[in-house]
């Protein structure tokens, strides 16, 4: 698809109008706040202001409902690095060296440095964009459910492998999740699968309450137990800017995770949580000192919120040139869009090229805005660290009971807050690590319905490993991140003996 | 002083708040309805059909003056419906909630106590119609070839349905392969989370045929990237033209995806007139026809003695085709 260029600059004008600059600021600011309170997501955001739409012209409102949603991926990470509270299932791998770079007094920095790479990753996607769309948006299509399935396997087994030394942790606590991730109506047979006559369980146990109770009220929980020895005193926040040296760590794995979110952005249905794990594992892997990630490496923050955020600019290329929603924020925008008269299909390009190209420069203008934004609101947030204990902690718990009630309105997912948030409290106290259970149950259940799909669609099972080249490439690497730590661990071995 | 002032402008409020609670909470004989806000109950998240039809009546009764009172939409997502209708039933009437088939199948398939007899019907709104569609290089031209080729042989196609087994758009499919004689409980159904999902599966060639709602296939109907073979409406549709209904090849079939209203059970006469009144009103408003066209709904409007029989005749059809489908026995 050769693109003209002639659209893309009529957009651009039109995005420049300041009703629509207007719009951009505040979706973009809303997104930032409702990423950062743990619970409160972009799809909730987007879902509470469709009233307000009601009235708007329909390139208005796409636009403020796609700032709301990559704002969210810049807010999400704030939490995250602050107090280990991720708001979103993206925003989970910023905690990994996030909040150990706080710890390490280094917050200020971790929250530059997480803007930084936002934008970088939403500029790597928005070019990709422009040059991309329709070529992508057919590669995508080739993901059947043997592909997804693999895809999925390989995301969890990278993140098993990563808990290195504790594999066999990391693998029991992905497979209490896999287990929880069965709750609910099986979609192929209809059956109900443990829901013990709650109506309320029959979608399954929505994993952002699972995030919610495990990080926001595990770690309020965890942080109570030590109350009395919490030292006052000021802890230090640091400074505001990057050092040259952390800038030189973070720049490659940036500009490597911004294209690897974005493709995997593409594909409906997977999106920025399994991005973001994705390209934390590869940097790690790819790292020459990989003892580094966890303990506060700069890097381990850059490069799953470039992926991020890239992922979030990707979501919308299925929405735009097939009407296909790839995510629950843009399926809640599709809803929307619909029903102010617009019909996003495979003709919407054709149709109206440039209420896309206004919502493309619309984007980049607004990660330019999100990253100055964020940037100028660290040393407000900073502050956050110096809130005494005894006001933050409640007021973290308020924030994670009204994020899960607005999820789906109901009282039962308050109960099942606090069992998750018993869980994550005695997965700390055991030393267990927490991002393979949320992660499961994340594509848990999404893994097993595609599974056995592919075995109906394939008359031999080994035929799921191998359908296609994209499935054959997923094998294999699957393979290999099982295996590596394996070989990282022999080849020390080897060192040590010849030393 | 200023403190005095604080406490009785307190206590004046909380006063007033009493007052205003006793004499809506009672409801006084012969008091006029509706007496406070209005409520709909949408039982799902925001963004879908039944969410999108309780906000266009709640936006077209205030702008349109219809109604005076303040109207909420509130969302109760679970058990499709389930949750939603469960919070209605305890509910007086001014409380409305959106319905569909599933006010019928959940009980059918033994997934829910409740059925439309636990409720009051007062109207059904609008519908949909249901397509088959298949890719364009398929080899199948009318809905017709897809079921004979079933015929011969159930498990050689694999067709793509969501979001669940005993759904309109599974059912539809099932009462028109009931008329060629397939065996049924033996086709290969792909059960997909959103229609979007069944889009794609099709468009990349994961499945063999998908059913679903025309609104969600025709757009790629148009653009040619599939090939709808068979719709579910009365009369072709307008904008698809070349789209043949099932009644055109020979299967006595129209499958209406209907949505309707309903509220709490045992309402008094007077207040299921007052709803009557102005559901029809807001049915022929202007901007009713509008949301009818952007969300491509068409107009299927029943009052509430109509909806009551149309749903008792709808659930023996249901029951029918789920037992068909070897879903129930």
């Amino acid at each position: 698809m050769g693109v003209d260029f002639q659209n893309v600059i009529e957009g651009l004008m039109v995005s420049i109008r300041p009703l629509n600059l207007l719009w951009v600021l505040i979706g973009g600011f809303l997104g930032t706040v409702v990423g950062m309170l743990p619970g409160l997501g972009p799809a909730t955001a987007v879902a509470v202001l469709i009233p307000i739409t009601f009235g708007m012209d329909p390139t208005s409102a796409l636009i403020l409902m796609a700032a709301i949603y990559y704002g969210a991926m810049y807010g999400g990470s704030r939490s995250s690095i602050l107090l280990n509270t991720p708001g979103d299932g993206s925003a989970i791998a910023a905690t990994f060296d996030g909040y150990p770079m706080s710890q390490k007094g280094q917050a200020g920095q971790a929250l530059t440095i997480s803007a930084i790479a936002s934008l970088i990753g939403g500029l790597f996607a928005i070019v990709g964009f422009v040059l991309l769309a329709k070529p992508l948006a057919s590669f995508a299509l080739r993901f059947g459910p043997a592909e997804y399935f693999m895809l999925m396997l390989f995301t969890l087994s990278a993140i098993v492998s990563l808990s290195k030394g504790n594999m066999v942790k990391g693998f029991i606590a992905m497979s209490i999740g896999l287990i929880l991730s069965t709750v609910g109506i099986d979609l192929q047979t209809g059956v109900h699968r443990f829901t013990f006559d709650i109506p309320q369980l029959s979608e399954g146990i929505d994993f952002l309450v699972v995030i919610i109770g495990v990080y926001a009220v595990g770690e309020v929980l965890y942080n109570f137990i030590g109350i009395d020895s919490l030292g006052s005193g000021k802890k230090k926040v640091g400074k505001k800017w990057i050092t040259k040296e952390q800038w030189q760590q973070s720049k490659w794995p940036m500009i490597r995770s911004g294209p690897m979110g974005f493709l995997i952005g593409v594909l409906p249905g997977a999106g920025g949580s399994i991005a973001s794990m994705l390209s934390y594992t590869t940097e790690r892997q790819l790292s020459k000192n990989p003892e580094r990630f966890g303990k506060g490496a700069v890097e381990g923050v850059a490069a799953p919120e470039s992926a991020n955020n890239a992922a979030s600019v990707g979501a919308f290329i299925p929405l735009l040139t097939m009407g296909i929603p790839g995510s629950g924020t843009t399926a809640v925008i599709l809803g929307a869009v619909i029903m102010l008269g617009l019909r996003p299909g495979p003709l919407l390009f054709e149709n109206s090229p440039d209420m896309v190209w206004t919502l493309v420069n619309s984007m980049f203008i607004g990660n330019i805005m999100l990253v100055i934004m964020n940037i100028l609101m660290v040393g407000l947030l900073v502050r956050i660290l110096d809130t005494p204990p005894k006001v933050l902690y409640p007021l973290i718990l308020v924030l994670a009971f009204i994020g899960t009630y607005t999820l789906s309105y109901s009282m039962v997912d308050f109960y099942i807050l606090v069992i998750f948030g018993l869980i994550g409290l005695a997965m700390k106290l055991l030393n267990f690590p927490i991002a393979p259970l949320i992660l499961a149950v994340i594509v848990g259940s999404d893994m097993e319905q595609n599974f056995r799909k592919s075995v109906v669609s394939h008359d031999n099972y080994l035929n799921i490993f191998f359908a296609s080249s994209v499935s054959t490439t997923l094998t294999i690497m699957t393979i290999l991140s099982v295996l590596y730590p394996f070989f990282l661990g022999w080849l020390q071995k080897r060192k040590q003996k010849q030393a | 002083m200023r403190k005095w002032i604080g406490f009785i402008s307190v206590l004046s409020l909380l006063i007033m708040a009493g007052c205003g609670g006793s004499s809506s909470g009672d409801g006084e004989g012969g008091a006029e309805f509706p007496q406070e806000d209005i409520e709909f109950v949408a039982p799902a998240s925001p963004g879908g059909g039944w969410d999108g039809t309780a906000r266009a009546m709640q936006k077209i009764m205030s702008d349109e003056g219809i109604i005076e009172e303040n109207i909420n939409v509130v969302n109760k997502p679970g058990g499709s419906g389930e949750v939603g209708w469960q919070y209605l039933s305890g509910q007086d009437a001014h409380h409305l909630a959106i319905n569909s088939s599933l006010v019928i199948t959940n009980n059918l398939l033994g997934q829910s106590e409740l059925t439309y007899e636990d409720f009051t019907p007062l109207g059904i709104l609008t519908t949909e119609w249901i397509s088959v569609a298949v890719p364009p290089e398929s080899e199948f031209e009318k809905g017709k070839d897809v079921m004979e080729q079933l015929k011969e042989d159930p498990t050689s196609l694999k067709i793509g349905v969501a979001p669940g087994l005993g759904n309109n758009d599974h059912l539809s499919f099932v009462q028109a392969a009931k008329e060629f004689g397939v065996d049924i409980p033996k086709v290969e159904f792909l059960i997909y989370e959103s229609g979007g999902d069944v889009v794609s599966a099709l468009l990349g060639g994961h499945v063999d045929v998908a059913t679903m709602s025309v609104s969600e296939a025709k757009e790629q109907h148009n653009a040619g990237k599939f090939n709808m073979i068979a719709v579910s409406s009365e009369e072709r549709i307008e904008g698809l033209e070349g789209v043949p209904t099932w009644k055109e090849q020979g299967v006595d079939m129209v499958f209406p995806h209907w949505r309707g209203v309903m509220g709490p059970p045992d309402m008094t006469e007077e207040e299921i007139a007052y709803w009557d009144d102005k559901i029809s009103e807001m049915v022929d408003s202007e901007a009713w026809q509008k949301v009818l066209e952007n969300n491509e709904w068409q107009s299927f409007y029943k009052d509430s003695s109509e909806s009551k029989a149309f749903l008792e005749e709808q659930t023996k059809n249901y029951d029918e085709l789920l037992s068909e489908s070897g879903l129930t026995d």
